[in-house]
């Protein structure tokens, strides 16, 4: 995947110190921070692609659940994110970037940098959305994004700015997204939601505006997710605080237009990603898995735009500009904002259900799970992976009815899918009948069709009990009659195991 | 089975084209008593009309299969398929018995009749 090698080991240098969009100076501050988890991210900047993009790869590939956003900065993203798929820890400079809002883009510009090309302004390339997205959002896009990545990003890289707004944006737009989508990582990628963390608290901070609205009310909600991801998000733990406080800091260099429209969406998001840390965090134990979906992701660039809404909704924007991502990941709705990790891995990795345009957004979100639940039970919870069960459940479900449907149709030689075709699907093999939606014909009464042998069988055996009946009454009274009565009744059935012609022999 | 007595359709085991609004003013008055609005939405009318009829479709569907055997379809061929419901089976047989009791009612009373109209 693309999780953009390249955010991971910017994070860590620009939460450090806002300094320029080199990731250099960044990385070594950051290492400290983070330092257990993301050695790597701590090389200097400027060291070659490979060993940024390696430390980047870690933390980029927890972020970008999606698969790079940006297919041109993969180069660097995939390199890193498979060699380190399991750096949950390197998450945690990513909440440096977002503190300082202004520095910690530029930090992550210059992270791009790194993992594409040290020094230049690599930046362009747009680091993989995967490690970037945790918090460059872009000036225009997100708006959420705007207010997390610093107006020095602006300078550095647009690309990678876009990146890693998208991805700020997709995470959380908002700050409080963020925490949620870092913790939440999916368990798949427990990489990614590391590097998440990081993130959040750096959007939130960077983003102060709209964690103020927003990010603070959802941090709270944010926080505790990560509480519970121990393994790989330790560090994002202790980001989300961070971010939490620093939310405020700084203006989100961001324009406002491009807040509001992430806002909700990270609003929404951020509910479902609270539960989808914990299975991420569960999922921390799965890394090597979800590294290496992580690391299909990146191939399944296209699926990207759509892992994007199946990711926390930072990662999701890593691929394309913030602003295109942004306006799929409001038009997907917010109905799956929370795809739980594994909705990106399903479809990186898809298990035989799964397919991969499926892995970007799921047919139901979490928070609907929720919904229905409390329908049943209002005091009813649901396991994190149970959820993840149902939304799978549920879109197989869809899948498997609207593909035979559609085989119905064109059984009726006809292109068009209609609500006849379903409604039989379901009536005939779910035994689900769906008033409301039948039309207007009544169903014909088919009667019971029976062969004509098995009548005859049936008659014979009728005439052969109704001889046995009869015989015993004609028969003269005494014990006789009662022995024969009895011994014909016994016959009768005996008849009816019989074939016809026994049966008839026996009556005669 | 012939068509022409069937209906539009022309295909011989085709539905019969169903008359919308059958229960229609029935049903308001029903729903009113079980705490709907005294004037329902004409759509919850429709679907609950649609639930109706496949619900009597499926049971004398599934009460002709039962008495295809015997040949002839009779009151207890319904009974048995509601005897899981008791509700529903207590409410039937009440019915019943209550329909009888009207029948010998009327029977006594035009027999009672038929004795005054002699009487006098």
């Amino acid at each position: 995947m693309d999780q953009p090698p390249l955010t991971s080991s910017e994070p860590p240098s620009t939460t450090t110190t806002p300094p320029p969009p080199i990731a250099v100076p960044a990385s070594p501050e950051q290492a400290p921070q983070q330092s257990p988890s993301q050695p790597q991210p701590q090389q200097p900047p400027s060291t070659t692609a490979t060993s940024t993009s390696s430390s980047l790869s870690q933390p980029p590939s927890p972020l970008n659940p999606n698969p790079s956003p940006k297919p041109p900065n993969s180069p660097i993203s995939p390199q890193s994110s498979q060699p380190q798929p399991q750096n949950p820890i390197l998450r945690t400079p990513f909440n440096r970037p977002w503190a300082p809002n202004p520095s910690p883009f530029s930090h992550f510009s210059s992270i791009p940098n790194h993992s594409t090309a040290p020094s230049s302004s690599s930046i362009t390339h747009s680091p993989r959305p995967g490690g970037m997205a945790i918090g460059v959002p872009a000036p225009h896009p997100t708006t959420s994004f705007s207010s997390l990545t610093p107006p020095s990003f602006s300078t550095t890289n647009p690309q990678v700015r876009q990146s890693i707004s998208g991805m700020m944006g997709s995470l959380g737009s908002g700050s409080s997204l963020r925490p949620s989508g870092v913790a939440a990582s999916l368990p798949q990628r427990p990489l990614q939601s590391s590097l998440r963390s990081p993130t959040g608290a750096n959007n939130q901070s960077t983003a102060p505006q709209n964690f103020q609205e927003h990010g603070h009310p959802r941090l709270p909600s944010v926080g505790s997710p990560g509480a519970p991801a121990p393994t790989t998000l330790q560090s994002p733990q202790s980001h989300n605080q961070p971010w939490l406080s620093s939310g405020s800091q700084g203006k989100p260099p961001l324009p406002p237009s491009f807040r509001p429209p992430m806002n909700p969406q990270l609003m929404q998001q951020r509910p479902h990603l609270p539960p989808s840390q914990q299975p991420a965090m569960s999922a921390s134990t799965q890394q090597p898995q979800t590294s290496s979906s992580l690391q299909s992701q990146p191939s399944s660039l296209a699926q990207q735009p759509q892992d994007h809404y199946s990711l926390p909704p930072s990662r999701v924007p890593q691929t394309l500009t913030h602003q295109q991502q942004m306006a799929r990941n409001r038009g997907l709705g917010n109905q799956r904002p929370f795809t739980p990790s594994m909705g990106p891995p399903s479809s990186v990795a898809p298990p035989a259900a799964v397919e991969p345009t499926e892995s970007c957004n799921r047919i139901i979100s979490k928070r609907s799970i929720q919904e229905i639940v409390a329908q049943i039970d209002p005091t009813e919870r649901l396991d994190p992976e149970v959820e993840d069960i149902l939304i799978d459940v549920a879109d197989e479900f869809v899948e498997s009815v609207t593909t035979f449907a559609c085989s119905l149709a064109k059984h009726r030689k006809s292109n068009t899918l209609e609500s006849k075709d379903i409604l039989l699907h379901l009536e005939k093999n779910w035994n689900m009948s769906l008033p409301g939606f039948g039309g207007d014909e009544i169903k014909c009464y088919k009667k019971p069709f029976g062969n004509d042998v098995h009548r005859e069988r049936l008659a014979a055996i009728k005439r052969s009990i109704a001889a046995a009946a009869e015989t015993p009454n004609t028969k003269s009274s005494g014990g006789q009659v009662g022995g024969g009565a009895k011994a014909h009744p016994v016959k009768a059935p005996g008849l009816v195991i019989g074939s016809p012609n026994p049966k008839a022999r026996e009556a005669t | 089975m012939n068509n022409a007595s069937a209906g539009p359709s022309s295909k011989s085991e085709t539905s019969l084209k169903r008359k919308r609004g059958v229960f229609q003013k029935d049903l308001q008055h029903m729903m009113y008593g079980f705490g709907d609005d005294p004037n329902p939405l004409p759509e919850t009318v429709a679907l609950m009309e649609d639930i109706v009829v496949e619900y009597v479709t499926d049971m004398v569907h599934k009460a002709q299969d039962i008495a295809s055997k015997r040949g002839k379809l009779l009151t207890e061929d319904f009974l048995f398929l509601i005897r899981k419901d008791l509700p529903k089976l207590n409410r039937c047989t009440e019915l019943l018995s209550m329909n009888e009791e009207l029948k010998q009612a009327r029977k006594a009373f035009d027999v009672d009749e038929e004795k005054l109209a002699q009487g006098d």
